[in-house]
């Protein structure tokens, strides 16, 4: 809001030999520059968006009650236009009992990834729907056994990580120095290395609900194939050997929903071809 | 798929306990974990035949959580060479189809030959694929080994058939152009 008497404080700061010219300029700027206004403050006359969010409960601390989705209805205007932020206000102010993972709210930790209206996506960069006629439904990643709430169980997720060995391994390392690698070998790495683990591809793969234990999933598929690709890795030969059987690999028929639903717009399906291209072709 | 030795459990059994100073954990999900190891003289119960005890409920964990998942036995008759040959047998299928149907069954009897033979093997490993992923006997130990046998004497059953038709009869060629122009 304008205030006078702002206007005339700035105007006396002014020294007196530029003032014409200057001060002109500056009154000008001082109706945009006024303290109140520079403050960011919630505007009270935005109209309620009341969005329903239908959210998956479970709770292990009861678990013969059967899994059910509760509503909450939230206030868009009041609220940040991301899922997370959605939750975090249900949480802060509804129900301090939803339980769900999140760490970094920018999408690079892969903490909070959840299936949200039917597509698996991370929660801190899905936006809400501002249609608020249409309820938002928000369940965990499907298929998998559920700790509390939205809350996954992804222990088999990491050790199946664990048995590709995600490390490099060269037993001649250079004398002095690093591993050299050409800008074109490194190229080969782009769109592999920057996957987060959110496990949002695995987790939509219907093989991978069907045979969990044996078929590793799009995710650590393709960090398989990160390493083989990698040129300062010389043990590509005993990589592929650990996938030569019918399930680890071979379980995936091209169904491409992991790239699909990738929420860093990676090609796990790429890779998994690439591998199934050089195991078959060396 | 080996049975969790009796010493792995016991030293996963101090790594919990002693691991944490002594205390222990006392989570259901620990206990589940433990659980989980084989006793020594147990014999195999239906659900420990995966290597280990089948929690209804819970993860499905061999070992501990820091294990990774031990690798399947390689084989590339089951990998790589399945795969490349399902692939060249479907792109071989597409100029036979075109041969056999640009010609008569009673000309290039051969190729008539041919053309069922690929395709009904070109079935029962696509069909295989499917048995495979949907009925594995790890998860369905009575009707997975069932499906896996239907198949094969369907397959059978099928070359059979089609020898006797291509062989005493107009042919699968001929077969379709009858259909075809009916």
């Amino acid at each position: 809001m304008f205030k006078p008497s702002t206007t005339s404080s700035a105007l006396r700061a002014i020294p007196s030999s530029s003032r014409t010219i200057a001060s002109s300029s500056l009154l000008i700027r001082s109706f945009h520059a006024t303290s109140s206004a520079s403050l960011a403050t919630p505007s009270e006359n935005k109209p309620a968006q009341t969005k329903e969010f239908k959210i998956y409960r479970w709770n292990p601390d009861t678990p013969s009650e059967k899994p059910k989705l509760q509503s909450y209805k939230v206030d868009l205007s009041q609220c940040g236009p991301m899922m997370l932020d959605a939750l975090i206000k249900i949480k802060n102010e509804l129900d301090p009992t939803l339980t769900f993972r999140r760490s970094c709210r920018e999408g690079i930790c892969g903490s909070c990834a959840m299936n949200i209206d039917g597509v698996n996506t991370l929660a801190c960069l899905c936006r809400i729907d501002k249609d608020v006629k249409k309820p938002s439904k928000v369940y965990p990643l499907p298929h998998m056994y559920i700790v509390k709430d939205l809350v996954p169980d992804l222990t088999l997720f990491y050790k199946q990580y664990k048995s590709i060995e995600p490390f490099l391994k060269n037993d001649n390392p250079p004398a002095q120095g690093e591993f050299l690698q050409t800008q074109e070998d490194r190229k080969k790495l782009d769109g592999m290395y920057e996957c987060i683990l959110c496990a949002c591809c695995s987790t939509s793969c219907p093989s991978y609900w069907w045979n969990q234990d044996q078929y590793l999933g799009p995710a650590v598929l393709m960090q398989a194939y990160r390493w083989m690709a990698d040129s300062r890795d010389s043990y590509g030969a005993e990589r592929k050997e650990k996938m030569q059987n019918t399930m680890s690999l071979y379980r995936c028929h091209t169904i491409f929903n992991c790239s699909r639903t990738c929420p860093k717009g990676l090609n796990p399906a790429l890779a998994i071809a690439k591998m199934k291209l050089e195991m078959a072709t060396e | 798929m080996s049975l969790i030795r009796p010493t792995a459990s016991t030293s996963t059994f101090r790594a919990l306990g002693l691991g944490l100073g002594g205390r222990g954990l006392h989570t259901s999900r620990a206990l589940a974990i433990r659980a989980s190891g084989v006793r020594r003289d147990a014999t195999v119960a239906a659900d420990e035949t995966g290597g280990f005890k089948y929690i209804p409920g819970g993860p499905i964990l061999k070992g501990t959580v820091n294990d990774a998942v031990s690798d399947l036995p390689a084989s590339r008759s089951h990998g790589s060479y399945h795969w490349a040959f399902e692939r060249v047998l479907s792109a071989a299928l597409v100029p036979v189809t075109v041969g056999a149907a640009v010609s008569t069954g009673s000309a290039y009897p051969i190729l008539d030959g041919i053309l069922a033979v690929s395709l009904i093997v070109h079935s029962h490993i696509g069909f295989d694929s499917c048995r495979v992923d949907y009925l594995h006997p790890r998860k369905f130990p009575v009707i997975g080994p069932i499906a896996s046998w239907i198949l094969k004497i369907a397959t059978g059953l099928s070359v059979w058939g089609v020898y006797e038709f291509n062989t005493n009869d107009v042919g699968l060629t001929e077969l379709v152009r009858r259909l075809w122009t009916a």
